[in-house]
């Protein structure tokens, strides 16, 4: 797999960063490999978007559907 | 796009030895072309055997619908989607597309876990046993691309958590071969079987070094 890699530095708040500790422990992944995570995400929903779709999250139990505005 | 190869091995049926292949992660032009110009005609062939030779329709295999520049054009520049391929002998002998992102880990002890779900995973024709290319040209191609799987998996802190969903006539090679656990037929998915890897069968898989 590709390895070539640039560094950044990161500015956050004590809250943002605060919630990024808090998911990594959940999840059980680095801080890079969760903000690497969430980027892809954030390409994979504005792609659809851009591309005519809409974000829903159903309810696996009641398949209540509720579309997630994104601004 | 950059491409990473590393050096792999398949066996070669026809002469039972060990050839040295290449694992690149991409899907590049390059594999499309081998899969429009060799994979689609002997593909075409092999269902046209197994029609005459009276194995019935729902043997078939399920792939040969998968159009791989379709699937590859509709993920172009994705980070969720990276792909892999296997080349041997000039030819691309496998690929492989996969899901980093959107999948979670099912079985109990890793339930909600982050995993590389394989989304896509093919053999060339010629490589498969079920479409009477008996022996296969090449053995090993599969499990080339499951341990790069397992790799990219660990790479992104998964720990080697994969998951996937099983046409028939591959479950026996996830079960045995690759050691993960089956979920049983997953409704929501046509009714494919569910196959997952925990960390500690990854680690086991890649300590048989993908042996049967």
């Amino acid at each position: 797999m590709n390895t070539g890699k640039k560094t950044m530095t990161l500015n956050l708040t004590e809250a943002e960063m605060s919630v990024l500790e808090d998911l990594c422990a959940k999840k059980d992944l680095s801080k890079t490999s969760l903000l690497r995570q969430a980027l892809r995400l954030y390409q994979l929903v504005e792609s659809r978007l851009e591309s005519g779709g809409k974000l829903f999250f159903e309810d696996d139990k009641t398949k209540e559907k509720a579309e997630v505005m994104i601004l | 796009m950059t491409v990473t190869v590393s050096p792999v091995f398949l066996l070669n049926s026809a002469t039972g030895q060990a050839e040295a292949a290449e694992l690149w992660d991409a899907i590049t032009e390059t594999q499309l072309a081998d899969y429009e110009g060799e994979w689609l005609p002997e593909q075409f062939k092999a269902v046209q055997r197994l029609k005459r030779a009276g194995v019935e329709r729902k043997h078939w295999p399920q792939s040969r619908h998968w159009d791989w520049r379709r699937k590859t054009a509709a993920l172009q520049g994705m980070l969720a989607n990276p792909g892999f391929s296997v080349v041997c002998g000039d030819l691309t002998q496998g690929m492989m597309l996969v899901d980093t992102t959107m999948k979670r880990a099912r079985i109990d002890s890793q339930k909600g876990k982050n995993l590389v779900y394989v989304s896509f995973v093919e053999n060339a024709p010629w490589n498969r046993k079920e479409l009477l290319f008996d022996p296969p040209r090449y053995r090993g191609v599969g499990s080339v691309l499951m341990r790069a799987a397992v790799e990219l998996s660990k790479h992104e802190d998964f720990k080697g958590r994969i998951g996937l969903h099983s046409l028939p006539q591959s479950n026996s090679f996830y079960a045995n071969t690759c050691g993960m656990t089956d979920l049983g037929p997953d409704q929501d998915y046509q009714g494919l079987r569910y196959f997952e890897m925990t960390p500690e069968q990854a680690e086991a898989f890649i300590a048989k070094g993908g042996r049967t």
